[in-house]
């Protein structure tokens, strides 16, 4: 918890002055999918796999391996992220961007202590060719630097791989090497290939979200307009989950044998590590726990884990979710809010046997993780189908419009509150007898205050956006004590997103925890000014 | 114009206002309206109320076992046969027996022969002050007259016999009702979801089950969920708060999601309301979310699902037409502000478009009618989801270490947490095909009882008795499943486990998986990607809709459903039970009772 009021009420300054000095509010410690670049069609990427500490939300160091830059990378995506570092160790390794078809070369410097032996790289999906190093089981290893002593010989850890990234989407990547140890120490990562065209319908002037963020002056931290070549994966914003655990005894035995054992020299490395039973202590989204994964990235707080998961879009906007089993354990990641549509698996779009066009993924509101795979899938949020309308339109005197599109929402005004309102629902009352300036004749009363117990997430109302908000509370919004996550003067709907082994959602024994994030829906405008969601805090 | 002592005499009548106030605070209450603005007709609208508490199921190997769990508060006649206990509001809002309730008969309902299907405590808001002439009333002060309620509009002082001869205040349903100066708008009847907390309390404490309440719906339903928490008496010492979670609800309000970080929780002694208009059909499910890693596993897991609207056409209809008349709906109205306006969106929220999460893609022209009997798990347009009988199959695990734990005071392991019993609807096998014991009234009118001697076990409720000393409920669902000759069965399977995968798998009868996370197996061409398998797996949070085709197996025959996860196919200690049942082909089967024939 101790992360969570440190880190997200500080971001949540931002948006209380920007409120109170009339102008755009700012929604923090958001990060869409950082990562590293290369330069042109064939970007290479100069990697290490070194020593690094995991922070934990209990307090807890864990001693961990990580594969990280040996030397700066030539650039950071997206653009406009503060803080971008790749240091030389880092947990999850970093995320490389590259495009389809690009000849990617990636040289890996083992500086693992000398216990630890060779590692390497394994690209599933990718066709491989490495040159110096040894040959291992599974493929080309990076000698151990203290063991072919670097010093003498320079370069005598180094592998290089090469590969052409033929298909576009999200790939792990991961150590070829005594996997149940070194994957376990932190020896993973992301690849992101995107595709080498953009449809007609992704490109932003067919993107009615697109332009309605333009009109907010909303910057676009995309990598991409598209997952894929194909017009049913635009997108509006992307996320990147990978999740894995943490078997601390493991991590205790590695320490203690990698400092008794100094000069070892033998390529298998000298680690004697009892690994079953396996018990997880804690469970991992992109390397850090809940709540510290609602913390920025590149957050000065963790410094060897730089990548965060802090999903946020407004209504109707296209949210590109990437997740990657990384552990040893499948995880069912359970998205609340909506269902999604899976676009493809590993790299490998979903289309329709007679109809290209067409996908033929199915649509899940649990993305069942499993190790080793990459699933890419869509999210969007409405509202359309509770019955009734979430923005508290309808009262006396109530000027808004809804104008439907062909679709049925309200997406013709791009600097509209109830931007992408769906219209079925518009000015249909939820409350009986409403207190405040809502509509009424609805189907329900809403809860005595005092016979309920408010979360940090709850804005106060059942409505979205601080208008309604502040129209149907009162004087006194709820809750009494003030919203601490979910300020009722933007009014947010939060909807959490986490493993449904439901165990796995706590850190050390201890509930709230381990692999689970809040996604924020938010409002387009609250209060008169735009809401604008900005990653780069 | 108010004299001194006028409005001194008034001063006791005001003090009554601030009492009438009081009812919309009313810590324990339900609500299920008799009509709506989408279903002015009042069907169409469905209610549920359960509680949220403590009690005691049956472990396969004879262990009893504590609960953190959700029981019934309505439906309770149904629940106890194995039936969904969701009533259409007719029916729920009933009071049952006097006025005051007939308080101690209601522990340990239900039994056998317990008839009532309303909400349980629902009776006549007396607690109203009954209209009085000569009052003052300020707007939204409520009264009741007759069997009705009233609220005021606009204040002002009620008529009075010595001006009016007969002054007998509001009546009928107006909705603005001139009574010398006040108005009043007609509110409800005066069962307007005033409960009375005792027989609430004797029927909801120790009341617990294994799974939670069955909750079904239609398509286009509203549905009305009230979750009372009557406190858990075997662990006073934790005010645990309770809520529900509609899993797998599209487009949900997170004011409705039932997550407390994202809304809020129900305390001891309070009830909430949930309303959803129906999601797209399909197996969903639901549960508890505060601390989900305690409260799921300590058993407060509970199946949902949605029946298509496909079922309602009549007998002989073409499935693909209906889907296609949604397509082809006209441009609907701008900015609607009443019925006719919103329900010119109806087929713009069934129609696919071109949207990426739409649920029912048009297949391609085929020459596929309503059936005359049975169902469909889909609007599939083609009848590939037709069923003659369908059961809902819950998939979960108990590690009775943790539910020791949770019943004493130690520390909780989440990390070691490991699950020793392995059910299917809170029950392990041989439980799975038995619990009922014909005999145990006379007449007995179970229903598998029909031709059966006493002492016959038969598929039915299983009891446990709880700290109370009285017998519960807590087991009700059987899980045997029987299939007419040539016959199909839909398993709505769903896995509320905490810590693992399951799988469930088919010895003898092919399975066809038709629909994952309650969403038909189709792509967007309309092609059905639904495939032929003998076994499923599924995760914690995951739902999955699979069609057992008993084509060509001889009546009397029987089969299993088992997992071959095989550890799994033990009670604990005992090396034999668990995640397993029985398949039956029947000449004919009940489609309500399940009973085989």
């Amino acid at each position: 918890m101790r992360a969570m009021f440190k880190s997200l009420s500080s971001a949540r300054v931002v948006a209380g002055l920007a409120a109170a000095m009339g102008s755009l509010y700012a929604i923090g410690s958001l990060a869409a999918v950082p990562g590293i670049t290369g330069t042109g069609s064939s970007p290479s990427f100069a990697l290490s796999a070194g020593e690094a500490l995991s922070n934990q939300p209990d307090g807890l160091m864990i001693y961990s391996w990580g594969y990280g830059c040996s030397s700066q990378p030539a650039g950071f995506a997206p653009a406009g992220l503060s803080g971008a570092t790749c240091p030389s160790a880092q947990l999850p390794g970093p995320t490389m961007i590259v495009h389809e078809g690009d000849t990617v070369t990636v040289a890996l410097t083992n500086n693992l202590p000398a216990a630890a032996g060779n590692t390497s790289i394994y690209f599933p999906g990718f066709n491989v060719t490495a040159t110096g190093g040894h040959p291992g089981v599974l493929v080309q290893e990076a000698p151990n630097g203290a063991a072919c002593n670097k010093t003498a010989n320079p370069g005598c850890n180094t592998v290089t791989y090469s590969f052409v990234a033929s298909t576009p989407g999200t790939h792990s990547y991961y150590s070829g090497t005594q996997g149940s140890i070194q994957v376990e120490m932190g020896l993973f990562g992301a690849i992101i290939v995107l595709p080498s065209t953009t449809p007609t319908a992704c490109q932003d002037a067919n993107n009615v979200s697109r332009a309605a963020s333009n009109a907010n002056g909303e910057t676009d931290y995309r990598l991409a307009k598209n997952a894929y070549n194909h017009a049913s994966t635009c997108y509006d914003r992307e996320y990147l989950a990978q999740l894995s655990e943490i078997d601390a005894k493991v991590h205790v035995q590695a320490k203690a044998q990698v400092d008794a054992n100094t000069a070892c020299t033998s390529e298998g490395g000298c680690l004697n590590i009892v690994t079953e039973p396996y018990e997880p202590t804690y469970y991992l989204i992109n390397a850090r726990s809940f709540p510290d994964d609602a913390d920025p990235s590149y957050a000065p707080a963790y410094p060897n884990q730089p990548y965060n998961m802090n999903p946020h879009g407004h209504p109707g906007e296209l949210v590109l979710l990437r997740v990657i089993g990384q552990g040893r354990m499948q995880h069912p990641f359970h998205e609340h809010g909506n269902h999604m549509r899976v676009l493809g698996r590993d790299g490998n779009l979903l289309v329709s046997s007679t109809d290209a066009t067409k996908l033929a993924g199915p649509l899940s509101f649990t993305t069942a993780s499993v190790p080793g795979m990459a699933i890419d899938s869509i999210f969007y949020w409405t509202g359309k189908g509770v019955n009734w309308d979430v923005y508290g339109h309808g009262f006396a005197g109530d000027t808004s419009v809804c104008i439907p599109d062909a679709n049925g929402y309200y997406t013709s005004e791009p600097t509209a509150p109830n931007f992408y309102e769906w219209c079925g629902d518009h000015n249909k009352a939820l409350e009986r007898n409403p207190l405040g300036q809502v509509a009424s004749g609805g189907p329900m009363t809403l809860p005595d205050p005092n016979i309920v117990l408010n979360g940090a997430w709850y804005s106060g109302s059942a409505y979205l956006s601080g208008d309604a908000n502040a129209r149907s509370t009162g004087s006194t919004p709820l809750p009494p004590f003030g919203t601490v996550l979910n300020s009722n003067s933007i009014s947010s709907y939060a909807f959490m997103w986490h493993s449904h082994d439901e165990r796995e959602i706590t850190t050390a024994n201890v509930f709230p925890g381990g692999m689970m994030s809040m996604m924020l829906v938010d409002p387009r405008q609250s209060l008169g000014a735009p809401v604008s969601i900005d990653e780069s805090l | 114009m108010l004299s001194v002592s006028r409005l001194v005499r008034l001063l006791p009548a005001l003090g009554l206002l601030m009492a009438s106030f009081a009812v919309e605070a009313q810590n324990y209450r339900v609500q299920c309206p008799t009509a709506t603005n989408t279903h002015p007709d009042g069907n169409n609208i469905k209610c549920q109320q359960v509680s949220g508490g403590d009690g005691y199921v049956t472990m396969g190997d004879g262990t009893q076992i504590y609960l953190f769990g959700f029981g019934p508060l309505s439906g309770l006649k149904d629940i106890y046969n194995g039936q969904p206990g969701t009533q259409v509001q007719s029916v729920f809002n009933t009071a049952y027996g006097p006025v005051t309730g007939t308080p101690s008969t209601l522990v340990g309902q239900p039994q056998s022969d317990f008839t009532f299907n309303g909400a349980i405590g629902l009776t006549q808001d007396y607690n109203l002050d009954p209209w009085s002439e000569g009052n003052t009333y300020l707007a939204g002060a409520y009264v009741r007259n007759g069997n009705k309620i009233y609220r005021a509009t606009v204040s002002g002082t009620s008529a009075t016999s010595r001006r009016n001869n007969t002054a007998t205040g509001p009546t009928g349903k107006g909705a603005d009702i001139v009574d010398g100066t006040v108005h009043w708008a007609w509110d409800s009847s005066l069962l307007d979801g005033h409960v009375e907390a005792r027989p609430i309390m004797d029927v909801g404490v120790m009341n617990a089950s294994q799974p939670a309440p069955l909750m079904a719906i239609d398509e286009d339903d509203e549905l009305f969920i009230t979750l009372t928490n009557v406190g858990m008496i075997m662990r006073p010492d934790l005010f645990e708060q309770h809520t529900i979670h509609f899993h797998g609800y599209g487009n949900a309000s997170s004011f409705y999601d039932g997550v407390p970080d994202a809304s809020f929780a129900v305390n001891i002694g309070g009830s909430f309301s949930y309303y959803y208009l129906a999601p797209d059909a399909g197996t969903y499910f639901w549960h508890c979310h505060v601390a989900p890693a305690e409260h799921l596993q300590m058993g407060m897991v509970g199946q949902l699902y949605v029946r298509p609207r496909q079922n309602k056409l009549t007998s002989g209809a073409s499935l693909r037409a209906a889907l296609a008349l949604w397509e082809a709906a006209p441009a609907p109205t701008a900015n609607p502000n009443n019925s006719a306006a919103w329900a010119s969106y109806e087929p713009y929220r069934k129609r696919c478009g071109n949207d990426i999460l739409c649920s029912a893609p048009i297949p391609p022209a085929n020459g596929a009618i309503r059936a005359a009997t049975g169902g469909y798990a889909y609007n599939d347009g083609d009848g590939s989801t037709y069923y003659d009988v369908e059961y809902p199959i819950q998939m979960m695990g108990f590690d009775p270490n943790f539910h020791f734990v949770g019943m004493t005071f130690n520390p909780e392991d989440f990390i070691g947490m490991k699950d020793k019993y392995f059910m299917l609807n809170g029950r392990s096998y041989p439980d799975t095909v038995g619990g009922y014991e014909c005999g145990k009234i006379t007449p007995e009118t179970y229903p598998g009882c029909t031709g059966k001697s006493v002492g016959t076990v038969v598929p039915g409720p299983m009891q446990t008795q709880s700290s109370d000393g009285t017998m519960h409920t807590s087991q009700p669902l059987p899980t045997v499943i029987n299939i007419p000759l040539n016959g199909k069965a839909l398993l709505r399977l769903s896995n509320l486990s905490t810590t693992q995968f399951h799988t469930l798998a088919s010895l003898g009868v092919p399975m066809t998986v038709v629909g994952m996370h309650a969403r038909i197996l189709r792509d967007m061409a309309g092609n059905n990607m639904m495939y032929r398998t003998n076994s499923i797996t599924i995760g914690g949070g995951e739902s999955a809709d699979v069609i057992l085709d008993a084509t060509g197996l001889p009546v009397g025959s029987k089969f299993y459903l088992y997992t071959p996860n095989l550890d799994e196919l033990s009670n604990d200690a005992e090396n034999f039970g668990g995640m397993m049942t029985e398949v039956n082909i029947c000449n004919a089967v009940d489609v309500t009772t399940k009973v085989c024939s």
